[in-house]
């Protein structure tokens, strides 16, 4: 177990140099081109756990992009696995660079990199690889929906009839993993980073529809769009309100503070509507989804309140809760009739089996969301357990030392040094992580306290789950083990 | 008035609905709620078998040749996604009775003469779904 096969060290690594050559962005295969992408400086991360107030900067870990094998899509057992955090992270980048952000305390000190990250040189990367990657990492959903038989407009009001009421009926995994926390608090906060990835930027998707010409239905989803947008009064604007939320939790307002704590599912579910947004031939499948969105977020942020109101009482702003549980009952309203339906009325029968599989899709990212976010919050709640899992693992021979965590075939050793910069990641399958020199601390959570981590120590990461390591000494080394299949 | 189902494919192929039975038909790769009553005599397709082009039934009755095609477009309303399906019955008394049970499905094992061939894509083993057909009867 001595011999480091393969060795990372994260720290120290000068990327700001790299230039892309035209020709290789042009000829190259899905996995240079993103390479080439996350090689830029803007992506190989700071030492800092949460995201300075610069929107052009997000660590997109360019040791694990180049560990993913880009060739297969995604399939839906892996979505929230390493490939899939990493395609997201990347789609999600590259599509809010086809949006406008601006720090909210001016250019003067981010000109530089405001310019490289809509600079020509990654732009044309992005448009080389944007269509492969949205292929890659969504063309599973046509496998895994399937939409079959003769449609109605009354069978497509039925089934979303059906879908909204199971939402309003069913449980939020996440919040119920909230409740069931030792530490509430952070489990809370948690969920609250998830639901910043949209809040932050919230309505930038369904802007890209709003343009042409569509008849009434085009009008209805304006009027969603200005509540979105506050009536253009900033103070209203939903993300000022989402601003409010998190700031009452003491937790950073800027985009994207907590980048390094997206997990896959919710990334996943925030690409969807730029996926679909994006490529107009997909319009009655967005119409589909973001009817389905708007008709279960009324219900879902009173459950939200009520979860939160029992956690916090009056220490937490709500407004944000409050204004979705009032006005999406009418956003609910207005795209069931004046958006669905009136699509499929307008347009035909042949128009229903696309609303439709929108409608299933955002149900079934949806329950990704939910069920990756709550994974999240019981492993970050349980690290005291994984401890012992780890140490148990390890001393019963469970764990493999020449078990593959990544790419090659040896275990990994990982060197850091004070400093380095700070990523997340996640496995396939579960790791035994064991400290082999110096002390460090295990990051699974933005909020609460960290875990301290001295040589010798183990700990069980679970397949999928997200954490980052940040060096507690000089110096540190640690090393992961590929556990029994039964782990 | 339409009426909505949840089937667990793992465990359910057929649906009945009050005097009708519609049974889960694999087609082209995709899973399809189709009416197991054949248009000539009403026999069951189910117990149907596929031509060797595997582009007709052949109702156990009369011998009655009916394409895939067609019985694909009397398919219901259906949203697959895993084992769970949800269905969409439409025009359904609000006092008749939906069941879902299991049946073996002979109309998805693969035509009789493509069996012995299991290089055959339309063979058992090349099944997209093989519970479609029952077989853990």
């Amino acid at each position: 177990m001595g011999v480091a096969d393969d060795v990372v060290t994260t720290a120290g690594s000068d990327l700001s140099a790299h230039t892309i050559p035209e020709q290789d962005i042009v000829r190259n295969d899905l996995s240079h081109r993103v390479n080439s992408y996350t090689q830029s400086s803007l992506f190989s991360g700071e030492s800092n756990v949460l995201h300075r107030p610069n929107p052009y900067r997000r660590m997109l870990v360019p040791e694990a992009v180049a560990e993913v094998d880009f060739t297969t899509p995604l399939n839906a057992a892996e979505l929230t696995g390493p490939r899939s955090l990493v395609a997201h992270r990347v789609l999600g980048t590259l599509y809010e660079s086809e949006t406008v952000l601006l720090p909210e305390q001016g250019l003067t000190e981010l000109r530089a990199d405001f310019d490289v990250f809509y600079g020509a040189e990654l732009r044309r990367i992005r448009e080389s690889c944007l269509s492969d990657l949205e292929e890659f990492a969504f063309s599973f959903l046509t496998d895994e929906v399937d939409i079959s038989g003769r449609w109605s407009v009354d069978a497509l009001d039925a089934y979303f009839q059906h879908a909204v009421t199971e939402a309003e009926q069913g449980e939020s995994a996440a919040l119920v993993a909230i409740a069931g926390a030792k530490e509430p608090t952070v489990a809370a906060d948690t969920y609250l980073i998830q639901l910043a990835l949209d809040g932050l930027t919230e309505a930038s998707a369904m802007s890209r529809n709003l343009g042409g010409a569509y008849g009434p239905e085009q009008s209805a989803l304006f009027k969603i769009f200005i509540d979105e947008f506050g009536y253009g009064v900033y103070e209203a604007k939903h993300t000022t309100i989402f601003t409010k939320m998190i700031r009452s939790r003491a937790m950073q307002t800027h985009v994207h503070a907590y980048w390094n704590f997206y997990l896959a599912g919710p990334m996943a579910t925030n690409n969807y509507y730029y996926y679909l947004s994006r490529d107009h031939s997909k319009f009655f499948r967005y119409a589909g989804a973001v009817t389905y969105a708007e008709a279960v977020f009324a219900p879902g942020f009173v459950k939200m309140i009520k979860t939160y109101r029992d956690i916090f009482g009056d220490d937490v702003d709500l407004h944000y809760c409050e204004e979705h549980a009032h006005i999406d009952q009418h956003h609910g309203r207005i795209t069931r009739e004046q958006v669905l339906l009136a699509l499929a009325e307008r347009h035909g029968d042949g128009v229903v089996p696309e609303l439709m599989r929108g409608i299933a899709e955002a149900r079934l990212l949806g329950r990704w969301f939910e069920d990756d976010t709550a994974a999240q919050i019981r492993w970050a709640d349980s690290i005291a357990q994984h401890r012992e899992l780890g140490e148990a693992a390890m001393s019963g021979g469970a764990a493999s030392a020449g078990g593959a965590t990544g790419a090659g075939g040896g275990s990994r050793r990982v060197e850091l040094s004070l400093g380095h910069p700070f990523g997340t990641r996640n496995h396939a399958e579960a790791v035994v992580l064991t400290m082999e020199d110096g002390e460090a601390e295990l990051v699974a959570a933005a909020t609460g306290e960290p875990e301290r981590l001295a040589r010798g120590d183990a700990v069980l990461v679970p397949a999928g789950r997200v954490y980052g390591i940040r060096a507690g000494s000089r110096e540190c080394a640690y090393r992961l083990h590929r556990t029994a299949p039964e782990q | 008035m339409n009426r909505v189902v949840v089937m667990d494919l793992s465990r359910h192929n057929t649906v009945l609905v009050g005097h009708d039975r519609y049974f889960v038909f694999e087609s082209n790769g995709h899973l399809q709620l189709v009416r197991d009553r054949c248009p000539h005599r009403g026999g069951p397709l189910s117990l149907a078998r596929l031509t060797a082009d595997g582009r007709r039934l052949t109702c156990p009755w009369h011998g009655t040749r009916v394409a895939t095609a067609a019985l694909r477009r009397t398919s219901l309303p259906m949203v697959r996604s895993g084992d769970e399906a949800i269905v969409v019955l439409p025009d359904v008394p609000p006092d008749a009775q939906v069941t879902m049970v299991r049946r073996r499905i002979l109309a998805n094992l693969p035509p009789a003469d493509a069996a012995c061939h299991p290089e055959d894509p339309r063979s058992e083993q090349g099944s997209r779904n093989g519970r479609a057909a029952g077989h853990d009867d």
